[in-house]
């Protein structure tokens, strides 16, 4: 079974800055991964990579076999992409909002439905769902988001930081979304995220980012083993010398 | 007392805080390059620039008027004939050129024209000298000079022949005897002599017709760009844009989505920007035929159903051009505020030619500055709406060669700017490298 994503030696400069210097890491298809690191350390960068968004300077990037920048169009097909400052268009409704969404991935109607149902659970909204979007407070805002990247049963879902300025309980909410969602229906997760403890509570492997490469991965437990550690926040202080 | 303490101590709290506030609200604003180039500069060079046009316009057709050779056909051969010519050399100082017994007809007319280069002549009829002998006898008769002049359809200083005749006829009866000499004037109009129809009233009436196409044409535009730069920059703005181009749909789906929607929406707005504006101008324009008597229909001065298509294409090229112009530029602003302000960069090109394109013809112009008004794409649909007036179709079909020339271009660049990184990365660096390191920082 191929890979779910493979990332070789990956390189992008911006003018004089170097976002990621040759960066390497593979994820196994049904796996949850998150790439943690500090700001600027090219967590964002590597996402819109394989989002089809940007191109590498230098370097290979495949997902499920397919390379991001030769057969992006049909690596669209398989993935969504979640930004981690994602909006909403104001002047729909949540409701419309998915419908537009899941016109992309289907012509069928009935089956385009299903979709937009399925989303609506996910998102846990109920007849808020039919207020327009600029009505929503952000909570409501990212389940709506994180709904729609997964609605589609994409095989790679990329989520930049999901929880991002949320509050506890929206954090625990959307995080339980996707843990239940990406187990039930078979979908590769590859997020990154600022926040340790919550990598530690959903990933199945973790590579700790730095300066645009990967300075520590494997298994969260394992890792803490390895470092002497009681979390990743201690496991990352140690890898990058700050402890 | 005590009331007037808490008042003024509550006006000086105002004050301060307003001062402060208004003082970090201009350091913002002059301090934004796009503001200061937008709002200050612009305006200083565009309207000199429509200024120095229109008064070169107004002052070569003066001279022109003046120049020109005063061309005079004598049906009449008598003292009078002769008396009104060398009055007016003495009087004038202009040239004047006699040719002596020639039936006026299409064809004469147009002979004599093309002969001595001339746009415009006089006619001294048969009978004038006996006419006036009879003024001059017993007031029974007057005597009557005719005026022929081609219409162009150009703009309103073009027409200035019209006023020379009535000057040398006004100038001529206060030297003999007051109302002698009245004036008959016609319009040679696409090789036709239209009797009794004034080019000078008629260029007037074209002109306040014509109006109402530049008008909307400034506007179609204007409100099109605005809309297609910030339904770009809204969905920059608004975080979408990242999300939008992961989607599995062609990206050049996008942008055809997004000059469509513009246009649709523009075109609605220019209806009813029009249908008001009809009614504004139709309260103008209601006396205007019932004094002069012109039917521009019976006069073959209204577009031919192909002379509408041909104007209709070359209105679309433009506005395509123009919105896909306003979708590149949009694409280098971070939000819906520096998207407008960049565009406004553009609108000096739609309004110098709109607005000095209603009243100058601009054939009447020196080649440079036709050629930098032929290279404005924004120019051709207003040349073409004159044009097919006219009937003349060459001019507008080579105008909607070269501005789809330019929209394939531009649209080219456009789609190559949406299928690559650029959308996302592009930014316009006013102020060199330490705001583009900035950029590329928050990039990473």
């Amino acid at each position: 079974m191929s890979l779910a994503i493979e990332a070789v030696n990956l390189v992008k400069v911006f003018g004089n800055i170097r976002a990621l210097d040759g960066l390497s890491f593979s994820v196994e298809p049904k796996e949850i991964f998150g790439l943690i690191g500090p700001n600027g350390a090219g967590k964002t960068t590597a996402l819109r990579i394989f989002s089809t968004l940007l191109l590498p300077t230098s370097g290979t990037g495949k997902i499920f076999g397919l390379n991001v920048v030769n057969n992006a169009a049909e690596v669209r097909k398989i993935i969504t992409y979640l930004p981690e400052e994602a909006g909403a268009y104001r002047n729909l409704s949540g409701w419309e909002y998915l419908e537009f969404m899941a016109k992309f991935n289907t012509s069928d109607k009935n089956l385009s439905q299903e979709i937009v149902n399925n989303a609506a659970k996910i998102t846990g909204l109920g007849e808020r769902l039919k207020d327009k979007t600029k009505a929503y407070s952000k909570g409501m805002k990212r389940r709506l988001l994180v709904a729609r990247a997964l609605m589609t049963k994409p095989k790679l879902s990329i989520l930049d930081e999901p929880t991002s300025g949320l509050d506890v309980l929206h954090a625990y909410h959307v995080r339980e979304i996707i843990k239940r969602y990406v187990k039930e229906h078979d979908v590769t997760v590859l997020l990154s995220s600022h926040n340790m403890l919550e990598v530690e509570h959903l990933c199945d492997w973790v590579a700790l980012l730095n300066k645009g490469k990967v300075v520590a991965e494997g298994k969260p437990q394992e890792l803490k083993e390895k470092y002497r550690s009681e979390n990743l926040e201690e496991v990352f202080a140690k890898v990058v010398g700050f402890a | 007392m005590k009331i007037w303490k808490k008042f003024s101590q509550r006006l000086l709290d105002l004050l301060k805080g307003f001062g402060n506030f208004l003082l970090k609200e201009l350091k913002e604003l002059v301090r934004d390059p796009k503001i200061l180039l937008g709002m200050i500069v612009v305006p200083l060079i565009m309207f000199p620039v429509l200024g120095g046009i229109i008064n070169f316009s107004i002052q070569s057709a003066q001279e022109q008027a003046q120049k020109a050779v005063l061309l005079v056909v004598n049906n009449d051969g008598g003292t009078w004939s002769e008396n009104i010519t060398d009055y007016w050399r003495q009087k004038f100082s202009i040239n004047v050129t006699i040719v002596n017994n020639i039936e006026i007809t299409n064809e004469t007319a147009a002979e004599l024209l093309s002969n001595y280069n001339t746009t415009r002549f006089i006619e001294i009829p048969k009978g004038f000298s006996e006419s006036m002998n009879g003024y001059i006898e017993n007031k029974t008769t007057t005597a009557t000079l005719n005026f022929y002049e081609v219409f162009t359809g150009g703009g309103v200083f073009e027409n200035i022949g019209s006023s020379l005749i009535d000057a040398l006829a006004y100038q001529f009866n206060r030297a003999v005897a007051p109302d002698a000499v009245n004036t008959a004037k016609s319009a040679i109009i696409k090789g036709e002599i239209k009797k009794g129809v004034d080019p000078a009233a008629l260029a007037s009436l074209m002109t306040s017709q014509a109006i109402a196409l530049p008008i909307t044409i400034l506007i179609l535009l204007t409100y099109s760009m605005q809309i297609a730069a910030t339904s770009v920059a809204m969905e920059k703005e608004e975080k979408t844009l990242e999300t939008l181009l992961t989607l599995p749909m062609d990206r050049l789906a996008i942008l055809m989505g997004k000059l469509s929607s513009s246009i649709i929406v523009a075109a609605v707005g220019a209806l009813a920007y029009m249908i008001g504006y009809n009614y504004v101008l139709g309260s103008f324009t209601a006396s205007i035929p019932g004094d002069t008597g012109l039917d521009l229909v019976s006069l073959g001065l209204t577009p031919s159903p192909f002379g509408y298509l041909l104007l209709g294409i070359s209105l679309f090229v433009a506005l395509l051009s123009a919105l896909a112009l306003a979708v590149i530029m949009s694409a280098f602003s971070e939000d819906v505020r520096s998207a407008q302000s960049l565009i406004g960069y553009i609108y000096p090109f739609i309004f110098i030619p709109a607005l000095a394109l209603m009243y100058i013809n601009i054939n009447t112009l020196p080649l440079a500055l036709q050629i930098v008004l032929f290279a404005i794409p924004y120019t051709h649909p207003i040349i073409a709406s004159k044009a097919v007036v006219m009937g003349d179709y060459i001019t507008p079909i080579l105008g909607i060669v070269y501005v789809s020339a330019f929209t394939l271009i531009v649209m080219f660049a456009a789609s190559r700017l949406f299928a690559t990184e650029k959308i996302l990365t592009a930014k316009l660096k006013f102020k060199g490298l330490r705001r583009g390191r900035k950029a590329l920082t928050q990039e990473a």
